[in-house]
Formats: C-alpha cells, structure tokens, sequence
C-alpha cells in the first residue's frame, strides 16, 4: 500500500482529505507544519509527499526546497497543494522542486491520477 | 501830346493790382493748407483719443485680469482695475510710490530670486526679478502668491513681459496676472476626491481578492466531505442521501466557480495578471476542456460537436487562460441551449501577416438581441437582470474571457439572433509574446551570435540558397553564417536541384518568381525525389500563398523581407549540434534526469549523468562530452556556477551547452544565458506528460540519431 505524506495544517482539510485518500487505498501519514513534514519525510519514507504551500513556520516552497535538497528525500515525488491561484505560485512550487501542481479545493479524480502517475514513474525510475 | 504819351501811373496800377492777385492767391492756398492742418490735426487727435479710450477700455475690461505696468526702477505706472479690485489698492494710491513686490508674498519673491540667480549666474533682488524676467523673455506664465491690502493671500498665475521704448531699449515691465485661488481650490479638491477613490478602490480589490481566498477554505471542506459522503452513503447503500449530498457538492462547486470569477476580476482590476506562456497542444488542450465541460452539456440534453482541423499542432499561450476561455464560452453555452447541439471549432488563420489559430464556440440556443450583444462584454451586466435569476452565474465570464483574449494579444467577437443561437469567436495568436519576450524580442538574435559562432563546429549544418537575386544571396548568406551555418547559393531553380542532390543541405531557402523554373516546380521536382524529400525546405517570397507552399510539402513560409532573427527563428530548429561521442546531463531530479538519459540512449548515444555542477566538472574531467544539457537550479553547485566555470577553462569552452530549466529567469539572467550558452529551454508545463514531451523534442532537435545506432530505432515514438 503507498504511503502519502500529506501536509496540511488546516485541521478539516486535513481530516478531509487523509479520509478520501484512506479510502482510496493509500496509508496516509500527516503533517501540520512545514518542519514537521521534513522531518516526517526523512523518518517515514512516504512514497509521495502532498503539500500544502501556506503552512506556519517552514512554508511548503521551503520545506519541499529542502526535502528535496537532502539527498535522502530528494526521489520522493511532491505535488505541491495551494489555494493560491495566484499566477506565479505554480512556478514557485516548481522551481522549489515540486514534481507536480493541484490547486485547492481539489478535484479528488485529478489529484488521484496525479499521484498514481508520480508513483507509477518513481517506481519505474 | 498828351493822348500818346504813355500813362506811367495806369502801369503801375496794373502791376499792383498783380501783386494784390498773387498775394491773394498765396494767402488763400496758405489758408487751405492751414485749413488742412488743422483738419489732420483734429483727425489725428481724434484717433489718439480713441486709442486712448481703447486701452483704458481693454484695461479696464480686463477686470478679472490684474495688469501692473513698472518702470525699470520698480515704480508703477500703470494699475488697471483689474488690479484694483484683486489686490484691493486704489490706483492713485500706488502709482508712483509702490513696486509690484510690495503685493507679492516675500518669502516667495526670495526663492523665485534665488533660482533665478543659480540660472543667470549673478544676484537677482528686488524689482531686478520682473526686469530680469523680461529681459531674458522669460514671460511665461508661473503661478505666485498675491497679498492683498487687507492681508489675504491669492493664488495667481502670472506672466512678466518687458516694455520697449522706441530706441529697443528696456523702459519696465508689465506683470499680467489671473486669480487662480478658485482653480487651485478646485483642483485641490479633485486630488482628495481621487486619492479617496483610488484608496477605496485598492481597498476594495485587497478585500475581495483575501475575502475570496477565505471562502474557499471552508468551501474545500464542504465540497470535499460532501462528494466524500456521496461516496460512503452509496457504498453503505444508502441511496436516498446520495442524492441530496450531490446537491450540496454540486452547489458548493457552483460557489466555488463564482468565487473564482470574482477572483479574477479583482486580480484583473488589480493589475495583478501576468500571462505564463507555455507550449502546448492544441488538440489534446480541447479535449481537455472537453471532457470538463460535458456533463454540464449534456445535463440540458445538448450534444457537444468538437471540430478540430488537422494538424493544428502546438500553439504557445497562456494553458490556463486559453482553457478557462474556451470554458467560459462553452458553459455559457450550456447556460442557454436546450436539447441542441454545441460546437466547438478551432483551426489556424494565415490570412493575417501573423499565424494565429481561431476558436470557435457555436449553440444553438435562445440566442441574443442587438441591444442584449451590446452589454454582454460588461461587468456584471448580463444579457438582462431576470437572466442571473433565471440562468445563474455572475455574469463576470465574459468580461475575463474577452480581458484574456486581450492580454494575449487575441480578440473574442460573437454573432447571435434572438431564437437562433449565437457563436462567440475567439482569434488567438499562434506565439503569444509575453511582456517579457516581447521587450527582449529584438536583442535576442544578436545576443546569440558571437557564442554560436564559436561553439558550432562547421560542417554538419548547410543552407542551400535559391534565388535568382544575387543581394538576396548576400543578405542572407551574411544572415546565416553569422548563425553558425555553411550557406551555397544557387542562382536558378536547376541549379539548386543539383546542388541539393550533390550536397544534401540541413535546410533549403527557396524563392518562388524566378525566371525559368519557378520555386514551386523545385520545391515538387525535391519533394519528388527520395534523395532530397527529406531536407526540409522554408520558403521566403514575396507571395503570401502559405497553402500552396504547404501543400507542395515546404516546411516554414517567410515573406520577404525577412529580418534576422525572423530567419534564425525559423532556421535554428532545423540545426543540429554535431555530436560524434558523449552527452552529459547535468540534473538534480532524479526523475528528469532519467528521463533525458532514456531519451537520449534511445537514440543510441554514450550518456552521462551528474546531479549537480559540482560532479557534472568530475565527468568532464573523465571524459570531455560534446554536449552538456543542464539544468539551473542544482544544490551544491547550481548551472551557472557550473557555466562558468566551464566557460573559464579553455578545454571546455567550445562545448555546446543547452539549459533545461524550470526557472522563470530574470532579464538579466537571460541576457547572461545567451551569451553563454547554446540554446534555453524552458520547462513551460507542470503537466509531466507535456514536459516528457517537449523533452524529447528537445532531444530529437539536438541531438540527430547515431547513425551506426539502428535504423529500426523509431524517433519521436
């Protein structure tokens, strides 16, 4: 079973979308803050990482900066999550080394094939 | 005796009676020419009279006009009653006695004198001010301060001009001067007003755009845990909730959609939209919006009718506007048609000097009215007001859509008949410059030259000119080489079928009226022939005839006269980098990365890979690549450290370097890229099959199949 670390420090959000994605048949494993999710991503190996953008302390543009910085981390694949739709932000996430973008609320479907095709290339790679 | 004796007194007589004559005569022309005098005179006074009571009467006349005429000493000669009443003196009690400075404002006639002094070079005071003023024409109007007698202060602008005696010489000054106080005041007002409203403007646009990112967070819960609970009330078999919850996430995704528009409209009144300017293809982006847009169709029982012309390939654009507006065009479609059919065209325009690519949105619908076509386009008026009660939406769709189109240098047009439907037409171009580009477009080309010069190695890269115009050959050849590229020239089309045979140029340039054979019998004679229908070949003529060029099989279509860069533009994509051994991929994901080591072994290349600048030095140092695709933002040593550095080492200064970057680069570091490195690549798209394909483009552009490699490795697959 794939392991998703969602991070998301909006509580219903959060509550929200670890059930859909349970249900989905992922084992979901959260973050509230931007260091909690470095650190859960160095400690829990999630196959992939959804990540929220305005997070307190670390936001999500630096704590995917440095995920992806650590050579331990860097090749779990992050979809960077915003309800910015703000021209700019998705290249911010980009250029932070999201490997991919959804916009918030989600479209459930969209953000599924997103992640079962990030985790289907991770596998191959 | 006396009879004949001459009588000496009758003589005399007569010659008195001659003078008396003359006299007479004299003193009556003397008496006409007095007369005369006298009447000249009169008329003369007559007139001075009435130029006098003419300039007493335009001074006077001038009553809102204050004139004060000085001597060159400052005593005032003249004070009309303009003057009187603005600054409250009687003439009689300042001429003679006062200057003009004793009305103005002190501190102001120390500053004016001041800066006047810095511009003449010498001390300027007192009444010397107005002479200098009028000495030096400086008579233009400047607005000053007043004093009245009783104190007040007004605002004036006035004017200084200088008056001449006969002689030329500079007898005083006349100071003219306007009661502005009234203007200023006015003026003032309107400054508040303005600041006022443009603050509450701002205020409104921060407002609505932070109000609507608030309202999408609980939104997302609603929508979420609603379509959730949809999902578990049907898994637990309770149908009779399903259809409620869909209701609830149905309209939660409808405010959502609001919202949305509502955002828009505040970022566009914010200023705040700026066009992020991808690749992408035109086809699957229909499909895309398509597959969006067809529930919605068909819930009013409609049939959607998507009609895409062949081969409409790529267009660049901003993805997310281009799909929002044709989302907006469509759903409003949707919005007013029942159980009729919606279609969606789109196809490429290349009547117009530039290429660009025509969406077209068509129901069959209520239709619209003249008067309801006219108001569509406006903010939050919709065809009328019983429409948002009957029809939903904000009525804002349109207005974003056509705001869009603009920004992209597009248009969006509609025709439509009450009861007949309507089609809303959207021109885009085919290359949307962003504001960015479109400041760099010129430079760009010329930026590129010197390092291509030196970092192409010659040979590989042939451009066989035909056209019968030797200047042309000159132009272009002088054009080309500066690109990197070997050009031959031939003078007729015969000429140029041999030469394309015997040298199998990368590219051919082709003019079209030539004596003798024209360029469409060469273009049909090398489409022809197995051994020259695969060089491509660009057409540049005077001719517009794009279709026929493209029919016969021609690659790209100039129309003279072509600029510079319009030819390196269309030129460049046919070019290859010659590379006879290794390719180095410097890149820090390790998922790009493999994907351009795929890629590129695919084509049966020797490939190395580095993660960051640091090692890629380590690898060149094993073994010297031909070409290094590189990636700009690497930990430890980013790529332009890594240009650098390589730039600096003698040995490793002619290799080709090609950047693949997601980053959005400054100006600055554009300009600095373009001297250093062979070509940028942008990794436009977040969507990753979009990037692995305009990978392997990039790939396939630059890097041409070994040709030991296989012939069964298929390109492009």
């Amino acid at each position: 079973m794939p392991k998703i670390l969602l991070v998301e420090d909006n509580e219903m959000n959060r509550d929200m979308l670890s059930r859909r994605l349970v249900r989905r048949e992922f084992e979901v494993v959260t973050a509230a803050t931007g260091l909690e999710a470095i650190e859960k991503a160095r400690s829990l190996r999630p196959d992939l990482i959804l990540m929220d953008l305005s997070l307190p302390d670390v936001d999500g543009w630096e704590a995917t900066r440095r995920i992806k910085g650590a050579a331990e981390t860097a090749g779990i694949p992050v979809i960077a999550l915003t309800a910015h739709a703000m021209a700019g932000d998705r290249e911010k996430a980009l250029e932070a080394g999201a490997n991919d973008y959804d916009t918030k609320p989600v479209e459930f479907d969209r953000l599924i094939q997103k992640i079962t095709t990030l985790l289907g290339d991770a596998r191959r790679a | 005796m006396s009879a004949e004796m001459p009588d000496p007194l009758g003589r005399e007589n007569e010659e008195l009676r001659q003078e008396v004559r003359t006299a007479r005569e004299a003193a009556e022309i003397t008496a006409q020419l007095v007369a005369e005098q006298f009447e000249e005179t009169e008329r003369i006074l007559a007139l001075f009279q009435s130029a006098n009571a003419q300039r007493e009467a335009v001074l006077n006349a001038a009553s809102r006009i204050s004139i004060i005429a000085a001597d060159k000493e400052g005593r005032i000669t003249l004070f009309n009653r303009g003057a009187e009443g603005m600054l409250g003196y009687a003439a009689a009690e300042v001429l003679g006695g006062r200057t003009p400075l004793d009305f103005h404002l002190r501190t102001e006639i120390v500053a004016r004198c001041e800066e006047l002094g810095q511009i003449v070079g010498e001390a300027v005071e007192g009444p010397g001010l107005f002479m200098q003023y009028a000495r030096r024409q400086m008579s233009g109007e400047q607005e000053w301060t007043y004093v009245r007698k009783d104190g007040s202060h007004i605002q004036v602008s006035m004017s200084v001009t200088g008056i001449h005696s006969g002689d030329g010489e500079l007898g005083g000054f006349l100071c003219a001067a306007m009661d502005i106080t009234h203007l200023k005041r006015q003026e003032e007002r309107l400054r508040q007003a303005m600041t006022v409203a443009e603050s509450a403007n701002r205020t409104k646009t921060t407002f609505l755009a932070n109000m609507s990112h608030e309202l999408r967070t609980p939104l997302n819960a609603i929508i979420g845990y609603s379509e959730m609970l949809e999902e578990e009330a049907g898994d637990a078999g309770l149908g009779g909730f399903v259809e409620d919850l869909r209701k609830i996430h149905t309209a939660g995704k409808h405010l959502l959609a609001l919202i949305n528009d509502v955002l828009d409209l505040s970022k566009i009144e914010a200023g705040k939209v700026e066009l992020f300017v991808e690749s992408f293809s035109v086809a699957s982006m229909i499909d895309d919006v398509a597959s969006t847009i067809r529930p919605l169709i068909e819930k009013k029982e409609n049939r959607l009718e998507i009609k895409v012309a062949e081969g409409l390939g790529t267009m660049k654009s901003d993805l997310m506007r281009t799909r929002q507006i044709l989302f907006n065009l469509l759903s409003n479609a949707a919005k007013f048609t029942e159980k009729g059919t919606i279609t969606i065209e789109a196809f490429a325009d290349a009547s117009s000097r530039e290429e660009q690519i025509v969406f077209r949105v068509r129901d069959t619908g209520i239709g619209m009215s003249p008067e309801q076509i006219a108001r569509i386009f406006q903010p939050f008026v919709q065809a009328d007001s019983t429409t948002t009660r009957k029809f939903g939406g904000t009525g804002l769709g349109l207005t974003i859509s056509r705001t869009f189109c603009r920004m992209m240098g597009g248009e969006v047009a509609v025709e439509s008949r009450e009861g007949h439907g309507s089609t809303f037409t959207v021109t885009l171009p085919q290359e949307v410059k962003s504001k960015r580009e479109a400041l760099e477009g010129g430079g760009a080309a010329e930026r590129l030259k010197p390092r291509e010069k030196a970092s192409t190695p010659r040979g590989p890269n042939t451009v066989l000119v035909i056209d019968d115009d030797p200047a042309v050959h000159e132009l272009l050849a002088n054009y080309l080489e500066k690109d990197g590229f070997d050009v031959v020239t031939a003078s007729s089309g015969e000429e140029g079928i041999r030469l394309a045979l015997e040298l199998r140029p990368t590219v051919i340039t082709l003019d079209i009226l030539m004596p003798g054979m024209d360029g469409w019998a060469v273009l049909r004679a090398l489409k022809s022939n197995p051994d020259t229908s695969q060089i491509p070949v660009v057409i540049i003529t005077i001719e517009e005839n794009r279709n026929l060029g493209f029919t016969l099989g021609a690659s790209d279509f100039l129309v003279k006269p072509v600029s510079h860069l319009e030819l390196f533009d269309t030129l460049r994509k046919y070019k290859r980098v010659s590379v006879t051994g290794r390719i180095l991929v410097v890149e820090d994901e390790e998922e790009t990365r493999n994907l351009l080591v795929r890629l590129i072994r695919k084509e049966g290349w020797d490939v190395a890979e580095a993660e960051n600048g640091r090692v890629a030095l380590d690898r060149i140092a094993e073994r010297k690549p031909d070409l290094i695709f590189l990636d700009l933002m690497m930990p430890v040593m980013d790529g332009f450290e890594f240009v650098k550095e390589i730039r600096n080492r003698e040995e490793y200064q002619l290799i080709p370097v090609v950047v693949v970057t997601a980053k959005d680069l400054t100006p600055e570091e554009r300009q600095w890229l373009n001297g250093n490195v062979y070509q940028v690549f942008k990794k436009g798209s977040y969507n990753r099959s979009e990037l692995m394909r305009q990978v392997r483009e990039l790939v396939l552009r630059h890097v041409s199949p070994r040709p030991e490699a296989g012939k069964d490795v298929k390109r492009g697959g």
